[in-house]
């Protein structure tokens, strides 16, 4: 499988970099560790007129410790950077386990912080090759309104597989957004649409240019689960984070990855154990709550009913390990 | 659209060449230098059969990385890994062990395990699986390539003490303490 | 009967592959690196569709992109059959897989040719499809052949003795029913053919292939060519596993395509073009019956398999007359009957995977075998040494008898080595330990009408020697092993041995690396060979000795006398002399092998494995902790290679078992990556003990049989069989993927 044909930006600036993606608008996507968007390029899911490689941009490589106590992140750390990264394990164990559960060593070695929050969706009928993809009429990310997965949806329903996503959440995490015009910030919490097309925040020509992690509070886990380990995408990801003690907790909040188009908070689930501690009846009862609210589940990549017996299951695991924790 | 002029080492020897952005590192490696040691398998980064390493040393899936990247770097590939005319340990050991079958993977393998070697002489289990998970291997089912792999680190750690023992010797020589 | 094992120089030692230094360097070169002058680059335009008429073909546009040399369309393809029923390209106008060939196009680099592909406009009436095989079956179903009523490609109906007066004497009887799922042999390498037809009349070919010779007879027949005019060049073939054992679709292309451009082309597969241009397995339906007296004899087995065989026959048959007589392959029976059946889809034309369709049917025959201990009040352990088979045996069509058989033997130490009586019925809820036998032919006659396998040693002054075989080297090692037959009659080492091969201008006869034939019938005749090149030797050898020519012993590079060993001359003295007396003339030996027996095998191997293993009930997910393997192979000529076959193996099996299935949908495969299409890796193998079984088979060379692929017949039941015991509860379908386990888990509470 080969490239299609592109024109190639090297800024060696942000700023010249946020020109060039405004300058050509849709015309242009973002080139950091290129190990998914090469990979939809071959599929001719993308074929941007322009790739813009910030690589050049020491900035965004950078790791700083906050003076609130906190951590930002350049998106364009590698995931290994982050994986080797003492401070990073000491201060979020959680988002280091997440960063280092992405995809294969090889995969680590290129990827980064920026592309893993910015992953596309995926779905069985799209991450194909182009001929492969003729078999079938095209659906909502090929541009007719159509969904393979479930029969008469209204969007897309291809999954988010950002194994960091969760745990950026769950920590409270904010992302900053920059472009020509300037800078902004998006909690991480906001960040996500549910719809496998439209699936970020993120506007046309707009950079994710770094995550600002707040002071580190309370204990933190994050579970994947997948066929086969360091390598496959997740079956089911989950991210829960606590303060207070296991009987009065101050804040709870669990998010679950990998099982829709977007990460899928547990409102319901956060609620038991604010109101009833983090205990056995409670963590079944999270558990099952957790896979109650999943709605419509696809089979894809794994079939829906599985799917739902693992949430339970990762959840149960998950929520146990952080008890532990406050023990 | 143009060509862009690149330099790019490869095992030690620097080369001036004209690609096109959307010509990979695997292209470049093999069809404008010639060398076919590392292979061409699934071209999509999941196979790990075109492992080189970059200059940290690192793996690099060289099916996804554009050449154009790797502009004024460097890169080793499987034809850079023996030492002169005798075969690096990694190389001895796969011979040794068993680890060789069809050889259609042994490339990659072998730069897999470099990459992670050359920083750590010392894996445990759960670091060897962790550095050759993204690499198949269909024919040992990659148990003998793991036996070869801790036997090379043996080997290499070995090398490492005499090479710290010669150091500290010449130390001593050259400081007069006796 | 314990054969003597003599005391061997070089067999039985650890020999590094000779070609691993090539290997390990990169410098070995394999069809991919091929680089001609001139060579131009194919690409497949495929049926999108899986049952199809083609309304109109129009290939306007890519002729005229520039690069672009030659285009085949189906008018190109109609002289050329790859199978009994199946033409190159559709002449018929219909398509009737999903990837069916149906536009071929050469250009000078991959790009263009991707694009001018991309170029071609093809209408298509879609046709309604059948993508299983019981569909297929019934009454009613379209009709994929007009010669296949029903949509049966092939029967094979086979009753020994008289089944159903055996059944009324039966105690206790059991039926089941099991699935095994589609899959694809997944090797390192990508498919690959490159072609040069751009002399006339004289077309070479480089390709990855377990078999030159098959691929060099079809191909010319398909040209009408002599055979000697089509030089096939197999360099290094990265894994085999069965699906390189014929001539596809891509390999008559590219020769196609070439011919018209008048210049090289090589076509390659291309991302999930991999998981269409193989042969790999389809699904399969076994329905399986078996009785036995209460004392625990097993005396009948019944089976009846349905098989997927996907849209076109080709040899597909042999998977038949494979697992037919496969039943009396284990146990002494007192009556079978086996039927099967291959049903037509649209599908891919399958054939079958790592296993042979045989280790597949050991997933069915040998959990329905563990449900009939269970029943019998006995363990699988105590079954398969109440019941197994033993040396002497012979099979009720009297084709094969066992000379040698360690069965029993593997059973007794492996259950031994595994803990097996602490372990079976006393492990905690969710870990289970399992067994399963197998046995496997050492090649077998009558599938080929030409069975000979050939060989030629040249040897030179310095006393190093020159092998030249037709046998492939896939990974198995076949060539050392080789090397290491011939050092042994020689008395030299298999380094002083350069094996040549991989030229079908030079290599003698050999059908080739599959139906387990290598160790067996090619190592035969490279003893033979180097037999016939030491007679040449003897005689001078002899007289510098002064001794009888029986009384010579050649070793450790050494020719003596048995009477006198301290009186030794070097080996390349024995060579010199006599290529530089003045009669000297060459020594050059030849030698054959072609089993005496019209049908059936000269030798089986034989192995137990025992599989531990963990079962997540919440998640599905099946950890292999261990596996204890051991394999009669007869002699291990280099046993570090047994036990990397062994390994393979144990992976594959292992894999095809837990992991592997081509998800389809409408006739499409859904996981066409090496990413979706699950194999384990570095994380998931476990621990894996060895035990070598040597029953030194009388026929063999030095007494080897195979061990190419009677492993992985033992593997998949084991774990299949040790999960069913971590659960409680049986599961019929493969793989065993995580889902399948959880339904289990539900559906047992």
């Amino acid at each position: 499988m080969q490239l299609p044909e592109f024109e190639y930006l090297r800024p060696k600036t942000l700023a010249e970099g946020l020109a060039a993606l405004a300058e050509h608008g849709p015309d242009a996507q973002i080139m950091s560790g290129g190990s998914d968007l090469l990979i939809n390029m071959k599929f001719r899911l993308d074929t941007p007129k322009f790739l813009v490689s910030f690589n050049d941009v020491a900035e965004l490589k950078a790791v700083e410790s906050l003076p609130d106590g906190g951590m930002s992140i350049g998106a364009g750390c590698t995931l290994t950077q982050l994986a080797d990264s003492e401070a990073l394990k000491e201060k979020y164990p959680a988002l280091h386990a997440a960063v280092f559960s992405v995809g294969s060593k090889h995969v680590r070695n290129a990827a980064t912080l920026g592309g893993n929050i910015c992953l596309d969706t995926r779905c069985w009928y799209t991450n194909q090759s182009e001929s492969w993809r003729e078999t079938r009429d095209g659906c909502f990310k090929t541009d007719t309104e159509l969904c393979h997965v479930i029969k008469g949806a209204d969007k897309c329903h291809a999954i988010n597989s950002s194994d960091s996503a969760p745990v950026l959440m769950v920590l409270g995490a904010v992302v900053v957004l920059a472009s020509a015009q300037g800078e902004r910030e998006v909690p991480m919490l906001e960040f996500y649409n549910n719809d496998g097309v439209d699936h970020t925040a993120l506007k046309s020509s707009e950079f994710l240019a770094r995550v600002v992690l707040p002071k580190p509070t309370g204990r933190s886990v994050y579970a994947k689960l997948a066929q086969r380990d360091g390598l496959d995408f997740a079956s089911g990801t989950f991210a829960a984070g606590i303060t207070g003690s296991n009987e009065q907790p101050e804040s709870v909040c669990l998010v679950m990855g990998s099982v829709g188009p977007e990460p899928k908070v547990l409102h319901e689930s956060a609620e038991i154990i604010m109101n009833q501690g983090l205990n056995d009846a409670t963590i079944e009862a999270a558990a099952l709550a957790a896979r109650g609210s999943l709605g419509e589940v696809t089979n894809l990549f794994t079939p829906s009913g599985y799917k739902r017996r693992l949430v339970k299951a990762l959840v149960k695991d998950a929520l146990n390990e952080l008890r532990e924790q406050g023990n | 659209m143009a060509k862009q002029l690149i330099t790019l080492t490869v095992n030690g020897d620097e080369h001036e060449l004209a690609v096109a952005p959307y010509q990979t590192l695997l292209e470049v490696l093999r069809d404008e230098l010639g060398l076919i040691g590392t292979k061409r398998g699934c071209t999509a980064g999941s196979c790990g059969v075109c492992t080189v390493n970059g200059e940290k040393g690192e793996a690099v899936l060289s099916c996804c990385a554009l050449a154009v990247e790797w502009h004024g770097r460097s890169v080793t590939t499987v034809e850079g890994v023996q030492e002169g005319t005798e075969l690096h340990p990694l190389q001895k050991m796969f011979l040794e062990h068993g680890a060789v079958q069809c050889g259609f993977c042994t490339p990659g393998l072998i730069m897999s395990a470099k990459a992670l070697l050359d920083v750590n002489t010392s894996p445990t289990e759960q670091d060897i699986n962790e550095a050759m998970a993204g690499a198949i291997c269909r024919c040992t089912g990659h148990i003998k390539v793991k036996v070869a792999i801790r036997e090379a680190a043996k080997l290499l750690r070995a090398r490492e003490l005499q090479t710290n023992e010669a150091a500290a010797g010449a130390a001593g020589v050259n400081n007069g303490a006796r | 009967m314990a054969r003597a094992k003599e005391d061997l120089s070089v067999v039985g030692k650890n020999w590094a592959r000779l070609d691993g230094a090539d290997k390990v360097t990169g410098r070995s070169i394999f069809a991919d690196d091929v680089r001609l002058p001139g060579m131009l680059y194919g690409k497949v335009v495929r049926s999108p569709h899986a049952h199809a008429r083609i309304l109109n073909i129009d290939i306007s546009k890519a002729a005229a992109v520039p690069g672009v040399k030659a285009i085949l369309t189906p008018e190109d393809g109609k002289d050329v059959w790859i199978g009994m029923n199946q033409p190159l390209l559709p002449p018929d106008g219909v398509v009737k897989y999903v990837g069916h060939e149906v536009v071929a196009i050469a250009a000078t680099s991959e790009r263009i040719a991707a694009k001018a592909a991309k170029l071609v406009e093809v209408e298509y009436e879609i046709l309604p499809s059948l993508t299983d095989p019981r569909e297929a079956i019934k009454e009613g179903a379209i009709q994929l052949h007009e010669k296949a009523k029903g949509n049966i490609g092939w029967e094979l109906n086979l009753d020994q003795g008289d089944p159903d007066k055996v059944f009324a004497e039966c105690d206790v009887i059991r039926e089941d029913e099991f699935i095994t799922n589609a899959s694809h042999n997944c090797y390192a390498e990508y498919h690959v053919c490159v072609s040069d037809f751009s002399q006339a009349g004289k077309l070479v070919v480089w390709t990855p292939t377990q078999t030159a010779i098959l691929f060099q007879k079809s191909i010319a027949a398909a040209f009408q060519m002599d055979e000697s005019d089509v030089r096939l060049l197999t360099l290094n073939t990265g894994g085999g596993f069965t699906g390189r054992t014929s001539a596809r679709p891509h390999h008559y292309l590219s020769a196609l395509l070439s011919r018209k451009a008048g210049r090289p082309v090589r076509l390659r597969a291309a991302g999930d073009e991999e998981f269409i241009m193989c042969r790999a397995g389809g699904k399969v339906i076994y329905k399986l019956r078996s009785g036995a007296s209460k004392d625990g004899k097993l005396k009948v087995i019944e089976a009846d398999l349905l098989f997927d065989n996907g849209a076109y026959s080709e040899s597909q048959m042999i998977v038949t007359t494979l697992t037919s007589k496969y039943l009396h392959a284990l146990y002494p029976l007192e009556a079978s009957r086996y039927r099967g059946r291959l049903a037509h889809t649209n599908h891919l034309p399958y054939y079958f995977h790592h296993g042979g369709g045989l280790a597949q049917m050991q997933f069915a025959l040998g959990q329905h075998m563990d449900e009939l201990a269970h029943e019998l009040g006995m363990d699988s352990v105590e079954f398969g040494l109440r019941n197994g088979v033993e040396e002497g045996y012979t099979t009720p069509d009297g084709t094969t008898t066992y000379h040698s058989c360690g069965l029993k033997e593997c059973i007794e130490k492996t259950a031994a080595l595994a803990g097996w009586k602490d372990k079976y019925g006393k492990l905690p809820k969710y870990k289970g330990i399992g067994i399963g036998i197998g046995a496997m032919a050492s090649g077998a006659k009558g599938l080929f009408k030409h069975d000979t396998s050939a060989a030629m040693i040249h040897v030179s002054t310095d006393g190093k020697a020159s092998l030249f075989i037709g046998l492939p080297d896939m990974g198995q090692s076949s060539h050392t092993t080789m090397a290491i037959i011939a050092a042994e009659v020689l008395g030299i080492s298999p380094t002083d041995i350069k094996v040549v091969s991989g030229d079908t201008d030079t290599d003698p006869f050999d059908v080739g690396a599959f139906t387990q034939r290598g160790t067996f019938n090619t190592g035969n005749a490279t003893k033979s060979a180097a037999l016939d090149a030491r007679a040449q030797l003897s005689g001078r050898a002899a007289s510098l000795l002064e001794c009888a020519e029986d009384d010579l012993v050649w070793r450790d590079h050494q020719v003596y006398s048995r009477q006198n060993p301290d009186n030794k001359i070097p080996f390349r003295k024995v060579v010199d002399q006599t290529l530089n007396s003045t009669e000297g003339r060459f020594v050059m030996g030849r030698g054959y092998y072609n089993s005496p027996l019209e049908k059936g095998s000269m030798a089986y191997s034989f192995g137990a494995q025992i599989a531990e293993v963990t079962v997540d009930p919440n998640t599905g997910v099946v950890t292999v902790d261990k596996m204890t393997a051991s394999h009669d192979v007869g002699r291990a000529i280099n046993p570090r290679v047994v036990e990397g076959q062994i390994d393979g193996q144990i992976f594959s099996g292992m894999s095809q078992v837990l992991y592997e299935e081509t998800i389809m949908e409408g006739g499409q495969v859904m996981n066409p990556s090496r990413l979706d299409y699950k194999m384990p890796r570095a994380y998931e193998m476990p621990e894996v003990e060895h035990i070598i079984v040597e029953t030194i088979d009388p026929h063999g060379p030095f007494g080897a049989k195979e061990v190419g692929e009677g492993p992985i017949v033992c593997t998949m039941q084991a774990i299949a069989n040790a999960v069913a015991n971590a659960l409680g509860t049986r599961i019929h379908e493969m793989p065993l993927s995580p889902w399948r386990v959880v339904k289990a888990v539900k559906t047992n509470k």
